[in-house]
């Protein structure tokens, strides 16, 4: 398990990064907490022949600011820092709910959340929060910067819309409605999800919730959005039926896989046990 | 044990008491002596070539590309193995078996993904790595099957056709039959029972540093392993050596399970390198290799009976089982306990069992803690369960029923196997309790948040040690029941301890100190243990089968006796008294009478080393040596108890508490049993609820051959386990001691799979196979829910 030749280069500015990521296009990996990207070199499943490193480039990279009334995580932002930061906590709840099911320790304080964002593991709590909270993903490339809402940025396993000449420098989250309930099953303590959700909304004066948003990971190829099953639930006062019904119309929008850790016909059959049950705990203020 | 009270540092330290581990200090200091932290500075490292197919054959090998590369210094094919050694031999032969014998590299056809046919030796491991991407191999892939019963089907492609006509390697029946039994039982409960196969992970994975100096015919090799003086026969077999040109060292070993038992193919690889370069040659096991290098465990198809009358009482028993092999032979080869310890802790009378061992595309299969008996407990345990609600009376009530009682000891159990002594059903009533059964089915299993919680029971029996040396000769193992043990006594008044059983985390240097302490009296602290060198220690057996404490045991008692009267004789004839009026009481030698009367253990040593001041009759010198066969095997038993709660929507499950009750025998240190216990249990739950070795039927691929894909339990997956146990002290062996390293493998999965069943009884749901998850629990519950809708 050692990897196979390549270079290493340490990038001394965001501007440095992507010109080392145009002249080696398509053929240079970015190392930031390396969770991922340094076991797939050992295990010589990943073969590029440049390693840039941005671990130099915290300066840019490693705030968690308001920019207005939005959070904006540098992409070299530790989990564990996600984890400390009292405006995370104050402004993004799940996010920070969602660190503890994240790895161990030791893989809290290496990991990043660009790096978690830009791997795409259709299983990564920190992409499904992105969806779940209808985030924005901040790139630079040679032709400057660019914003990619989450919903077009997973494009499937390991695939984002990230051009090879592109870097991600900042996931910002807007405003988003309170309320959320998140739920994880991995077949043992922090491993890759079974199945995870994300359940968020805004309850109304009136009885009835807004703004719904229910996210899926490790149900489809990429983090999802059970688009039918909130549209169901928006606007509307809920009841155990309308729940019910709503939590089957989120297998509109998912295809689970069918691998090691659950078949496919498992996987089916929790997505509208959980989402129903998280949106009764959502509804009922419980879990 | 919880309730132990710790050693008061400077009390006297013999059998019993709670003494921390002389390994600890090394070990917590990071100072422990690993084969990978042996480092000679001219060292080339080796890397290994691994067939990607389950089966294929070699049909082109180049390596000129990968000679060529800067750093690489030699590279070895199958030929090259073929012209320079033997075929590595098993230590334990499935017996009546023919021979497949298997070279360190495969010269023409690949059986298992992982086989190797290729090793380089280079300056780095990186290099090593970098050239085995270089070597050019065209494969021919053949048909392959992976599956254990598939291979045995007459259209199965035949993987050793020079040797065999099938894939059944062999057939051993046993046991005297119960065909009267099966036609008079008023019941017969039966099923199918899949164990899945697993491994062991240690946390060091297998290592070895061979250095060979021509001009002394010495090969010295380091070597992670739990049997340094069997892997020097086998080494020396293997390279058309002497014994005596062969030293190989094993300390310290990170942990060993069964999976280190034995020269492996590496190790003779390392040892060609460096014997054709003369420089030292590392390998040293990287995790993904080991989950296809190192051998398997545990898979086996068993196909179990008990008959009984209508009132619970078991009539017969029988076992029908496919052992897989895995692709070829490895040093221990399949679990042979199944076919001793099947029928368990009851009393039976008539049965039989028998054992077909099978060959496949996989990785071979080798010993691992438990050896057979996680998986008959398995079968059985549930099958009473089973045979409890066929008969309407509770698990509890018929398992004490059958359970053999302690005036029935010492009994003899279907395959001959002599259960000594013990007390079945108190172990399990102590269980019973602890849980609060009785409430338990007053309450019944339905919780308010719609879940259902279930207590489940599985007793067993766990065979420690070797009945004797002319049993194992009788198998054609290749090796005896002994241990042998050096004491030296030294000037500065302690005594050096000569063991060959090496040291993996399993505390046998704090044991036996402990015994030596005790019997000859000197300081525990004064006790040096030089353990696992064949170069040092006497010719031993090693480290498995839950059998060092109760060989070693005598063999030091012996060992310390004499030591003791040379010392007691020396010291009467310099203080002028009667040797039979003295006492070694730590570093001294005094009259009991007369405290000030004494001599330092120092003088003493140093007049007889030095051949000065002892009397004409004694000879120079203050040393001995022991050898100590036990007479019979020791049976530890027990009883566990689980509770378990289900959510029947999903089949997620928790195991909210987990009472094992046991006994092993008299305690040579409550810390280390409790030590040994606990990482058993570890090891029972991680093969009962997550871990698995999966192969895929169609392309014959290892899928969960990662860290990523194999679920070994962490801490936070493990319940808080309550250990209670007796002590019942063995008649068979020294101080009474039983084996205790691989009890808590046993009942784990049987316990938790009684529990749910019990939750849901009214679904009236099976689980036959391992491992148990929450999908497989939603199946079997889907399934018992079909079940009722055809019925």
């Amino acid at each position: 398990m050692k990897p196979a030749p390549f270079e290493y280069v340490k990038a001394v500015s965001v501007a440095d990064a992507v010109a080392l990521l145009t002249e080696h296009r398509g053929d240079a990996r970015l190392l930031a907490g390396g969770q991922s990207l340094v076991p797939m070199l050992n295990m010589r499943l990943l073969r590029p022949s440049v390693v840039i490193d941005v671990n130099g480039l915290a300066d840019a990279l490693g705030e968690i600011a308001l920019q207005g009334d939005a959070v904006a995580v540098g992409a070299l932002v530790r989990y564990a820092e996600i984890e400390r930061s009292s405006l995370v906590a104050e402004r993004v709840p799940l996010l920070r709910h969602v660190v503890a099911y994240i790895g161990d320790r030791q893989v809290r304080n290496r990991g990043t959340v660009g790096g978690a964002v830009a791997h795409a593991d259709p299983t990564g709590e920190i992409a499904l929060v992105t969806l779940a909270l209808g985030a924005i993903m901040r790139a630079e490339g040679p032709d400057g910067v660019r914003d990619i809402h989450a919903e077009a940025f997973f494009l499937g396993p390991y695939t984002t819309a990230l051009a090879p000449d592109e870097m991600l420098t900042h996931v910002i989250f807007p405003p988003a409605a309170p309320a959320f309930r998140f739920f994880e099953r991995g077949r043992k303590h922090n491993d890759f999800a079974v199945l995870s959700l994300a359940v968020v909304g805004r309850p109304e004066p009136d009885g009835t919730w807004r703004d719904i948003r229910i996210a899926l990971g490790g149900v489809h190829d990429r983090p999802v959005l059970a688009a039918a099953a909130a549209r169901a639930l928006e606007g509307r006062r809920w009841d155990d039926a309308l729940v019910r019904d709503a939590a089957l119309l989120a297998l509109e929008d998912c295809d689970p896989p069918d691998d090691f850790r659950a078949s496919a016909e498992y996987r089916r059959h929790l997505v509208p046990v959980h989402v129903r049950r998280m949106l009764s705990a959502l509804a009922g203020g419980h879990e | 044990m919880a309730d132990t009270l710790p050693h008061v540092a400077g009390a006297p330290v013999g059998v019993g008491t709670p003494v921390t581990r002389k390994e600890d200090d090394r070990l917590l200091r990071g100072d422990g002596r690993f084969t990978d932290d042996v480092r000679p500075a001219d060292a080339l490292h080796m890397a290994v070539g691994r067939c990607p197919f389950p089966h294929a054959r070699i049909a082109h090998l180049d390596t000129s590309a990968a000679e060529r590369l800067d750093g690489v210094r030699h590279i070895l094919v199958g030929a090259d193995v073929v012209a320079a050694t033997s075929v590595i031999s098993p230590l334990r032969p499935t017996p009546g078996t023919p021979d497949l014998p298997y070279y360190a590299l495969a010269p023409e056809v690949c059986v298992y993904e992982g086989h190797a046919f290729v090793s380089v030796a280079a300056t780095s491991r990186h290099i090593a790595e970098d050239a085995i991407d270089l070597v050019e191999v065209e494969w021919e892939p053949l048909p392959h099957v992976t599956d254990t019963l598939a291979a045995l089907a007459p259209e199965a492609t035949v993987l050793h056709p020079a040797q065999l006509d099938s894939n059944l390697l062999s057939t051993n029946p046993m046991g005297p039959g119960a065909d009267a039994e099966l036609a008079a039982a008023d019941v017969i409960v039966e099923d199918v029972f899949r164990v899945n196969r697993v491994t062991g992970l240690p946390m060091e994975p297998r290592a070895v540093v061979a250095e060979w100096r021509p001009g002394a015919r010495r090969l010295t090799v380091h070597c992670a392993t739990q049997v340094p003086h069997l892997v020097r026969m086998q080494l020396a077999e293997t390279l058309h050596l002497d014994e005596g040109e062969v030293r190989v060292i094993a300390s310290d070993v990170g942990g060993g399970y069964g999976l280190k038992l034995g020269a492996y193919p590496e190790d003779v690889l390392a040892c060609l390198h460096s014997m054709r370069l003369v420089r030292p040659v590392k390998w040293a096991e990287d995790r993904q290799e080991h989950f296809r290098a190192t051998t398997h465990a545990r898979e086996s198809v068993h196909r179990f009976r008990i008959a009984a009358t209508q009132t619970g009482r078991i009539l017969a028993i029988t076992d029908t089982y496919a052992a897989d092999l895995g692709g070829q032979y490895s040093s221990f080869g399949p679990a042979q306990l199944s076919s001793y310890t099947y029928p368990g802790p009851y009393r039976v009378t008539a049965g039989h069992v028998e054992r077909q061992v099978v060959v496949t595309n996989k990785t071979p299969i080798g010993a691992y803690r438990g050896y057979g008996q996680p998986e008959v407990n398995f079968a059985r345990e549930r099958l009473m369960d089973r045979l409890a609600r066929e008969v309407g009376i509770d698990p509890l009530e018929v398992r004490l029923m059958n359970l053999l009682t302690p005036e029935e000891l010492p009994f003899t159990n279907l395959s001959g196997a002599i259960y000594d002594s013990g007390d079945y059903p108190r172990c399990l009533r102590m269980a019973a309790d602890a849980v609060d059964y009785s409430g338990h089915r007053v309450r019944g299993t339905v919780r308010p948040d719609g879940r259902r919680t279930g207590i489940g029971f599985s007793s067993f029996i766990e065979r420690t040690g070797y009945p004797s040396a002319k049993f194992l000769a009788d198998r054609r193992s290749r090796y005896g029941t002994h241990e042998s043990l050096t004491l030296r006594a030294n000037r500065t008044g302690g005594i050096d301890l000569f063991t060959g059983v090496s040291t993996m985390g399993q505390g046998s240097e704090t044991t036996i100190a402990q015994v030596c302490a005790q019997v000859h009296g000197v300081d525990f602290a004064r006790i040096t243990v030089h353990a696992g060198d064949t170069g040092a220690s006497p010719l031993n057996t090693g480290g498995f089968s839950s059998r060092t404490m109760i060989a070693a045991a005598g063999a030091v008692r012996i060992a310390a006796s004499e030591l003791r009267a040379k010392t007691l004789r020396i010291a009467a004839y310099r203080l002028a008294v009667d040797p039979e009026d003295l006492t070694i009481d730590g570093q001294v030698v005094r009259l009991r009478d007369d405290p000030a009367c004494a001599i330092s253990l120092a003088e003493v040593h140093e007049a007889a080393i030095f051949g000065r001041g002892i009397p004409d009759e004694e000879d120079p010198g203050l040393e001995a040596t022991a050898h100590y066969e036990p007479p019979a095997a020791a049976f530890a038993f027990g009883s566990a108890a689980a509770v378990v709660t289900v959510d029947p929507e999903t089949g997620d499950f928790d195991v909210d508490r987990f009472v094992f009750v046991h006994d092993s025998g008299t305690v040579v240190n409550p810390l280390i049993v409790e030590g040994q216990v606990r990482g058993a249990l570890a090891q029972g739950f991680g093969a009962a609820l997550g871990e698995e070795l999966r192969y895929d039927r169609d392309t014959g691929q290892l899928v969960s051959g990662s860290m990523l894909d194999y679920f070994a339990p962490t801490a936070a997956d493990l319940p808080e386990w309550e250990l209670l146990h007796t002590e019942v002290a063995s008649p068979v062996t020294p101080f009474g001691v039983r084996g205790v390293g691989e009890t808590g493998t046993i009942p784990p999965a049987a316990a938790i799979a009684n529990a749910i069943c019990d939750a849901l009884s009214d679904m009236n749901l099976d689980i036959t196979s391992l491992p148990i998850t929450p999908e497989s629990v939603w199946r079997a519950i889907a399934a018992a829910s079909a079940g009722e809708g055809m019925s």
